[in-house]
């Protein structure tokens, strides 16, 4: 067998290993570490490497942004923040039709600006928002389906643990990428109250509306989410004008957000335990993975794959498009059962070096940052599509009147948004690329 | 006997993550004092940035992440796609669990040697880190830690798996 053989068996093999339930960690370990012997021949080399393999992985300065960002979410769950954002949203938004709805998905993408994880924003969201809209009589599918799209938002809104791991395997730049993913960011909050606007109007079940709220009294509301904009500036703003590396401005972000939930008076010592254990659980599960994903991608490097495909696919002359289109369904085919951290890990090492060859018409950096904002919405679909969306059974679960069944029908017309959203990002990538021009032009 | 040992794997993979949430605080706390020493140098009083923040945030970082392995394979943490297991055989679950627990095992014990093994090569050749000139093994040895606990940890897991598959109706189906 050659060594390409070997490569491609490989795929097989760990998708196999992984719908047995095997962790995608240890999936990714078993087959590389098989893979380095049957290509080298003996254990020794890996043996070898392994000497300094996993400290290095784990002392990687530029990973160490990942267990910071975790932190900093989840301290903001404990900053009521979420509260605040909900109140200031409804006090603009509540006495439309839908308002309730649309307000749960401004706060979420408030609230994203500060998260950088998906989960914890559904869930935070979730406890805010959903007792609430079920007050104002909304259908549980449209509140349930609405939540779960709402929290996409935690990572479509920079900073984002995806994008800091995209930055790193297909080394692009992570400041330029929380820029581009800004303008995506808001279309998705955008078209998400425009799915509710539509939902709200044609289905007869239609929900109460609030109270218009006088100017005075939306000033006040929005006034009050001003650590929200402050900490996003420093940490993004921070990371772009170049006054913080990556790091330190995610470790300001968590000492921001720590900061706010002290003043709040909701951190306790319980609750910092918690906080800690969850950031823990999350960190590992990253790490073990990156770990695991550095194995296997060694041994394809090993085996030249990358580099084959990459030539093939150049010599095929294949529409660039069509190679896009083709990728990006694979991704939202591959979203419905896997998690997304693990699909960017698992395929960027392989895709971007075939997709970087192909031309559509830019510069290596600017397609490196619009590549990077359509693989973070396409897999960010998958956290809201079934059988396998954990956003959807993280706000079904809090909702106990609701079946999961209802849940993946409200789901539906967000998920709707989110393709038109990626056709639109795809077709003129300017949208994307805009405000990074504006701002390299701002710095020099 | 299996209780008591279940509990002190609980306390032992807990008090492991809180460490290293200590550490990562700590560097959250080292990071913004090292960033407010810098904004005060153009005042020109004897502040300044940290030396070797960098080399401070690698090494507590890498110790913090290796202390929450334990934590996250106690609470079955690493993700995996268990879309399928509802429609196993309940014996087939229990027997991959075995499987999977050992194979995260084998990982750990591989991890734990191959660093203990970086340390002594790292104490032998004297490295430290380029700027703050902390010698290397240091940051093994802090790490180390949570690397063993990481194998006791799996190794319990092993045992809880095949404990429900021995005594299934004792454990439940879960």
């Amino acid at each position: 067998m050659s060594n390409i053989d070997l490569a491609l068996w490989s795929f097989p093999v760990l998708l196999v290993l992984i719908f047995m339930r095997t962790p995608i960690a240890l999936a990714m370990l078993a087959v590389g570490f098989i893979g380095n012997y049957l290509v080298i021949g003996n254990t020794a080399m890996t043996l070898n490497q392994m000497k300094t393999l996993t400290y290095g992985t784990f002392s990687n300065y530029s990973f160490s942004i990942i267990p910071l960002f975790l932190l900093m979410g989840q301290f903001a769950t404990l900053s009521g923040m979420s509260a605040a954002l909900f109140r200031a949203a409804e006090s603009f938004l509540g006495h439309r039709k839908g308002g309730v709805a649309m307000s749960a998905i401004g706060a979420c993408a408030g609230f994203g600006a500060i998260c950088g994880s998906s989960l914890a924003t559904a869930a935070t969201m979730g406890q805010v928002a959903l007792p609430e809209l079920k007050r104002y009589g909304y259908p549980g599918s449209l509140s349930t389906g609405a939540l779960a799209a709402g929290g996409t938002l935690g990572i479509l809104i920079p900073p984002s643990v995806i994008l800091v791991i995209y930055a790193i395997l297909a080394e692009q730049n992570i400041e330029k990428l929380f820029v581009a993913a800004l303008i995506p960011g808001i279309l998705a909050a955008l078209g998400y109250v425009l799915a509710i606007s539509i939902w709200v109007r044609v289905s007869p079940n239609s929900a109460a509306v609030k109270d218009r709220v006088p100017w005075a009294q939306r000033m006040v509301a929005l006034a009050s989410v001003w650590p929200v904009l402050t900490i996003f500036m420093l940490v993004v703003g921070g990371i772009y004008l170049g006054i913080f590396t990556p790091t330190e401005a995610a470790a300001v972000g968590a000492a921001g957000t720590g900061i706010a939930a002290v003043a709040s008076g909701q951190m306790s010592w319980a609750k910092l335990r918690l906080a800690i254990l969850a950031t823990a659980s999350a960190t590992a599960m990253i790490y073990l993975i990156i770990l695991g994903a550095g194995f296997y991608n060694n041994f394809l490097a090993l085996t030249q794959l990358p580099q084959t495909a990459s030539a093939w696919v150049g010599a095929q002359g294949f529409s660039p498009w069509l190679v896009l289109t083709a990728v990006l369904i694979m991704y939202l085919v591959f979203g419905c059962i896997m998690d997304s951290l693990s699909m960017v890990l698992l395929t960027v090492p392989i895709i971007f070096p075939i997709m970087v060859v192909l031309d559509f018409g830019m510069s290596a950096n600017d397609f490196g940052l619009w590549f990077g904002i359509l693989v973070l919405i396409v897999v960010e679909v998958g956290l809201i599509t079934p059988p396998v969306g954990m956003n959807l059974f993280i706000i079904n679960s809090m909702d106990k009147d609701t079946p999961i069944g209802q849940t993946y029908k409200g789901a539906l017309p967000f998920v709707l948004t989110d393709m038109v959203r990626v056709v639109i990002l795809a077709a003129f990538p300017s949208i994307t690329l805009w405000l990074v021009w504006v701002m390299d032009s701002w710095v020099g | 006997m299996y209780q008591m040992l279940t509990n002190s794997t609980r306390i032992l993979a807990q008090a492991m993550a809180l460490f290293g949430g200590a550490l990562l605080l700590l560097v959250v706390g080292v990071t913004f004092i090292s960033i407010a020493g810098r904004a005060l140098v153009p005042l020109d009083i004897g502040l300044g940035p940290i030396r070797g923040i960098y080399d401070i945030t690698e090494i507590g970082i890498a110790a913090a992440v290796f202390a929450f392995l334990p934590w996250c394979q106690l609470e079955r943490g690493h993700a995996a796609v268990d879309l399928f297991k509802p429609a196993f055989p309940k014996l087939m679950n229990r027997l991959l669990d075995v499987v999977l627990d050992g194979g995260m095992l084998a990982v750990a014990a591989l991890i734990a040697w191959r660093l203990y093994l970086g340390m002594m090569d790292k104490l032998t050749y004297g490295e430290t880190t380029l700027i703050a000139q902390i010698p290397v093994w240091q940051g093994y040895a802090l790490s180390l830690m949570g690397a063993v606990g990481f194998v006791l940890v799996a190794a319990f897991c092993v045992l809880r798996s095949l404990r429900a598959l021995a005594y299934p109706q004792t454990v439940g189906d879960a």
